[in-house]
């Protein structure tokens, strides 16, 4: 059975060596989740600057999961710069009263099954209660 | 370094794409309507053309991709089907085959994130949406090429103990010019401290005479002993190094009777190493160009704390180390061991010292250090030292007071058997209940007394008289804040070098064409030593193998007509020396621009984000790309 | 009849675990041509089943994957998989393997990979892979992340319906595949032939592995990973959570009862990990290690260990000396206890047996390489040469050697591939100096 995606899409930043894996693992155990998510390969999502969060969500862009290495970041500093970057997209998002959970950094390893399942419903459920940015 | 930029001219910057759709034999096109998606790409300006498969990694459909490429129908291809990592690689070959560069590629993905994952008619609008943004992405592609570097056929090490020999002469032995530079006037490192190495035996003196006397006979191997490097530059491929060769300043006297008329070169000289030259008189500097750097700096032995165990304040309690050399030297034949001219009766040894220590139990050290390791090592050289004592002077008694007894290795577990036939007597301590070293009293008939719990008897208190206290001291990490400084390489919080991962790339820093060899890295046994200096050799040959060093084209590139210099690239910049500012002449006037030095960029994309211009991104993966798969994303109508 | 096909390589690499990758890819990437030759139906060796891998928590397959799938897509490397290796000998500087590919009754040149064969199958088989905990069909992939992605028909279950050739988009289903024999000629050879873990059906006083919830730490390693059996831990007998949980140190090492007497060396550390984990998965079950030495010696071990420790697992000295199935599918273990308890017994939902490591080969009859006294492969200058076997041009790495962690082996499998590189060298030279 399909599981129906809620309104409005959620775009996932995987990362090639950790997250993107991770997504097809789930893919290879077939587990189900809902259909309006649009996973992109990135290197690193650092490369990311704060207008492109809030553009996507200016274009229609419900939700966006930042799936990165974590501490395992192939890229020494990068995931602090990351998390930085990100706090202040949510300084900015706040100024423009949108809601920060439409927005998650988060850690996904190449057989992190349940983990990627959880992030993704959990976004699903708040951009389904939020509604379109 | 030739980083060669392909003519931008050969192929259109839009381009004409062709969107190749795979069945998967049903694993695709039994949730998607395949054809419903070819259909949809057709409709797409700039995609040429669009075709399905039942398989399209087969041979007939990768012949499929070729041919139209051979045609010049197309000049960008996306493929979609299963996961880029599993066949990525098969189509961009099949591009290259197909004479046309294999970066003008991109993948989707809808199996495992598509058919796998979703049904009905969603998956398809999901697949539908994918590949347009694949297609949007492609029409952004331009070829690019592997940055490609000369590299230089000669690698340096640095550090003349096991782990540097066996490096040096793994190398030379695969045709690649070594210089082996060594700041003191000696070979072999820490093992020459040593008289016979646990579990097997072997003479310390000979594996170095052997291993040394192979390095200095090889034509392939120059060694510098009594030197520094001083300065360093450049990168992998392409390092220069400054080399100071100075007369020892420290061990004056044991050097006036070795140089010049004391002892000839080429001898091993017992806990001093082997000779190899004469030491220089006078200063002299040199210039080392080199490809790759292996760092083989070594450890040293940890010296107690004055008052640990009674050490320094009791001239009964010696290190292990000592014990060995005073052993080495005076050799007797008596039934009790004699140290210092007094017969030992009874010996304690004591295990974990300076190693395994436990913040809040453990005191740190002066700078705040604590060595939380386990040095691998000494449970093995203990017991075998205790199984030699006790063979040899069978009226010395032997107590060994541990935490665990770490035999791990091949041969080890046997010593530990070994000395408990030989009624070496262990006596087990918590870590926070370490042993005490007493002063007996006066009427006393031996000078100390140890006092512990032991765990083996349930927690009793032990008091134990002995002439002697022997402690078994771990393992520290040379000190080479130095070249650490120079050469920006990253510390562990135990103090040693650490790699990048300890199981992907176990012997490599995150800079390039720097290695690891050996206990600069973490407390290693001879053995392990030298597999680990063999392992850093055979990642030297092969960077250097090929006569150059290639990366991959994903790295950041400055697009001249945007930059404004402002530096917030740089600043951001991961990878100290990747992006510079340089001066340039634009419109006759003399400015600063960003530049990229491709071979240290790591290509995160740290700079892209923080340009105001948007004038870097990295080759293949650009923020516009991006942007542009997102508004397919967004958009009403994925095809619109 | 046919001739025997004949293949000629730099180098052959017996096992295409860890070990066996590394060393393939250290000498591919100087540009000899490489041989793997893997007797198991995927590369990947152990390291590809196990969850999460000490002392940094990596998940397993993310560092094994990239491993496996470089070797696979090297151009200087080719991978010969569910072969068995009938006899490896020097004639003069040449190695000669005699190899034997068994039939997957599939044909692996037609095989996509496409899994119709595996969903169509209606044979259900207790799937080692995930330790028996779940099923697999007759004809399968072997799991998820093997390479190479080719199907199997596994003959002792299969009932000869004929679904999975009815479905084979490339009529790849070959039911009368016959066993296939080919010879490997090589310069040098390194054997990376691994371990097995001690069989638990020979020790008596642990109930010879027939215990209900007595597993082993192989069947912990597939509880606890990401994609396992179950998704979560749960005892097998009855599905249950368990509470209680222990983890028994030195089974099948140091042990003389079972003839074992040297130390596998990873078991203290694999143990701490799944103590770990597992805490991880079930915060409030009570874990314990029955241990005699707590061997944590590598890099970061130590600190692994404190860790664990802090993080409130109990470590208790004190070597079992028998288990017995309790009351209510628990078990129940009899030991010495070292704080002054004298021999104490306690109780537990489930026991993890922390097996040792045997050698995965013996040579014997097969290949004139000498062992020794543990019956791993035996080395000739285990100090400044440690990968140097008694035969000429033949190099060991990895557990085939004793037993290793995986920081070590790949270390290891580096310095083998230095030796046979050195001893190809030596060869081209002397060559050239004749010719």
């Amino acid at each position: 059975m399909a599981i129906q995606g809620k309104e409005g899409k959620i775009l996932i930043l995987a990362t090639e060596t950790c997250a993107y894996p991770g997504a097809d693992s789930v893919g290879q155990a077939h587990s189900s989740y809902p259909t309006n998510t649009y996973i992109l390969r990135v290197r690193s999502p650092v490369m990311f600057p704060e207008q492109f969060y809030l553009d996507c969500f200016a274009k229609g862009i419900s939700g966006i999961i930042i799936m990165s290495c974590g501490e395992e970041c192939p890229y020494e500093g990068a995931y602090h710069a990351l998390a930085k970057r990100v706090d202040r997209v949510y300084q900015l998002m706040k100024a423009q009263e949108l809601d920060i959970r439409r927005l998650r950094l988060t850690a996904i390893c190449t057989v992190c099954n349940r983990a990627f399942l959880k992030e993704v419903n959990q976004m699903n459920e708040v951009v389904g209660e939020l509604g379109p940015p | 370094m030739t980083d060669k930029k392909t003519d931008k001219e050969t192929i259109p910057a839009k381009g004409k794409v062709g969107v190749y759709i795979c069945y998967c034999g049903g694993n695709i096109s039994d949730h998607v309507e395949v054809e419903k998606v070819r259909e949809s790409m057709e409709k797409i300006p700039g995609v040429e053309v669009a075709r399905t498969d039942m398989f399209m990694c087969s041979d007939p459909g990768q012949e499929m991709i070729m041919q139209d490429l051979k045609s010049g129908t197309v000049d960008r291809v996306v493929v979609a089907s299963c996961a880029p990592s599993l066949h990525e690689t098969t189509f961009r070959s099949a591009i290259s085959r197909a004479g046309a560069n294999p970066y003008i590629y991109e993948h989707a993905n809808i199996r495992e994130q598509v058919s796998w994952v979703h049904h009905g008619d969603q998956a398809t609008d999901k697949a539908i949406r994918l590949v347009a943004a694949a297609t949007a992405k492609a029409e952004g592609l331009k070829p690019l090429e592997p940055i490609r570097m000369e590299a230089r056929q000669h690698v340096t090490v640095i550090g003349g103990g096991i782990a540097g020999l066996r490096t040096a002469k793994d190398l030379a032995d695969c045709g690649v010019a070594v210089a082996l530079i060594e700041k003191s006037p000696f070979l072999g490192g820490q093992i020459a401290q040593l008289e016979r190495l646990a579990p097997t035996g072997d003479p310390a003196a000979d594996i170095v005479t052997e291993l040394a006397g192979e390095v200095l006979g090889d034509p392939g191997i120059t060694v510098h002993t009594c030197s520094l490097v001083e300065t360093f530059n450049g990168y992998v491929g392409n390092f220069t190094l400054g080399v100071k060769k100075r007369p020892p300043d420290t061990d004056c006297e044991k050097l006036s009777s070795l140089n010049p008329s004391g002892r000839t070169p080429g001898e091993f000289i017992p806990f001093k190493g082997f000779y190899p030259e004469s030491v220089a008189a006078r200063a002299e500097e040199l210039s080392i160009e080199t490809g790759v750097v292996v760092l083989a700096t070594g450890f040293k032995s940890y010296t107690p704390r004055r008052g640990e165990y009674g050490y320094a304040e009791f001239p009964e309690v010696i290190t292990l180390p000592e014990l060995i050399r005073i052993m080495a030297e005076n050799k007797t034949t008596d039934n009790c061991l004699e140290i210092n001219g007094r017969q030992v009766r009874s010996m304690a040894m004591i295990h974990c010292v300076g190693s395994r220590q436990i913040p809040g139990i453990h005191p740190e050290d002066e700078s705040g250090n604590f060595n939380e390791y386990c040095s691998r090592t000494c449970c093995s050289a203990t017991l075998d030292t205790a199984g030699t004592i006790r063979q040899s002077y069978p009226g010395t008694r032997i107590f060994e007071l541990y935490r665990d007894i770490r035999t791990y290795g091949r041969g080890q577990e046997e010593l530990y058997e070994q000395a408990a036939k030989n009624k070496v007597v262990f006596l087990r301590f918590e870590a926070d209940e370490s042993p005490e070293v007493i002063r007996s009293n006066d009427h006393d008939d031996f000078p100390l007394r140890v006092k512990v719990k032991d765990v083996l008897t349930f927690g009793e208190e032990v008091e134990v008289p002995v002439d002697l206290v022997v402690l078994a001291t771990g393992m520290e990490p040379n000190n080479v804040s130095e070249l650490v400084d120079m050469m920006k390489l990253p510390v562990g919080p135990d103090r040693f070098l650490l790699e990048v991962h300890p199981k992907l790339r176990p012997v490599e820093l995150p800079v390039g064409g720097i290695l690891l060899a050996g206990t600069c890295q973490a407390p290693m046994d001879v053995g392990e030593a030298c597999s680990a200096a063999a392992a850093a050799a055979v990642k030297a040959a092969v960077l250097l193998g090929r006569g150059y060093v290639e990366l991959d084209p994903f790295v950041a590139e400055v697009d001249l007509e945007k930059c404004r210099g402002t530096g917030a690239c740089v600043e951001a910049c991961l990878n100290e020396g990747a992006l510079n500012l340089v001066e340039m002449e634009v419109d006759g006037e003399m400015v600063q621009r960003a530049q990229v030095t491709s071979a240290l960029c790591w290509g995160c994309g740290a700079c892209v984000a923080v340009c105001s211009e948007n004038a870097i991104d990295i080759n293949g993966w650009t923020l516009k790309q991006y942007e542009a798969m997102v508004d397919i994303i967004v958009a009403d109508e994925a095809t619109a | 009849m046919d001739a025997i096909l004949e293949l000629d390589f730099d180098a052959l690499i017996v096992g295409g675990g860890i070990a066996g990758l590394q060393a393939a890819l250290d000498l591919a990437d100087q540009d000899y041509q490489v041989a793997v030759v893997e007797k198991d139906t995927s590369i990947g060796g152990k390291m590809i089943r196990l969850s999460k891998v000490f002392p940094t928590l990596d998940c397993s397959s993310c560092i094994t994957t990239p491993k496996m799938a470089a070797a696979a897509h090297h151009e200087n490397i080719t991978i010969f998989t569910y072969c068995d290796l009938k006899s490896l000998e020097s004639e003069g500087l040449v190695l000669t393997a005699s190899i034997t590919q068994r039939p997957r009754y599939v044909n692996p040149d037609k095989c996509i990979g496409c899994r119709l064969c595996e969903y169509h199958c209606p044979v259900y088989v207790a799937d080692k892979e995930e330790g028996g905990f779940s099923a697999r069909k007759a004809a399968y992939i072997p799991f998820s992340n093997a390479i190479p992605q080719i199907a199997l028909i596994d003959v002792e279950n299969c009932m000869l319906c004929g679904k999975c050739a009815k479905v084979c988009p490339t009529q790849a289903v070959d039911y009368f595949q016959e066993p296939e024999n080919f010879t490997i000629r090589a310069k040098t050879a390194v054997l990376a032939t691994g371990f097995e873990l001690t069989p638990v059906e020979n020790k008596q006083q642990y109930g010879n592995g027939e215990i209900p919830n007595v597993i082993t730490s192989l069947q912990m390693e597939r509880l606890l990973a990401p994609h396992g059996p179950y998704n979560r831990v749960l005892r097998p007998s009855d599905g249950m959570e368990p509470d209680a949980v222990a983890f028994i140190q030195c089974a099948g090492s140091r042990d003389k009862s079972m003839g074992i007497s040297y130390c596998s060396r990873v078991c203290c550390m694999y143990a701490i990990k799944q103590a770990m984990l597992l805490s991880g998965s079930l915060p409030l079950a009570d874990i314990t290690v029955y241990y005699m030495d707590i061997r944590a010696f590598g890099k970061g071990y130590e600190q692994f260990y404190q860790n664990a420790k802090a993080m409130g697992i109990e470590f208790v000295k004190g070597k079992v000396a028998t288990i017995d199935a309790g009351a209510n599918d628990s078990v129940t273990l009899r030991y010495e206890d070292q704080n002054g308890e004298g021999v104490t017994s306690a109780n537990h939902d489930m026991v993890a047996l922390s097996l040792g490591m045997i050698p995965g080969w013996n040579p014997e009859g097969t290949c004139p390489v000498s062992t020794a006294a543990d019956r791993f492969i035996q080395t000739i200058r285990p100090k400044i040469a440690p990968t140097r076997t008694d035969m000429e041009g033949v190099f060991v790495a990895g557990a085939a050697a004793g037993p290793k962690d995986i920081v070590d082996t790949i270390t290891e499998a580096g310095a083998a591939a230095m030796e046979a590189a050195k001893y190809m060298t030596a060869m081209e030279t002397a060559r050239k100096a004749v010719a």
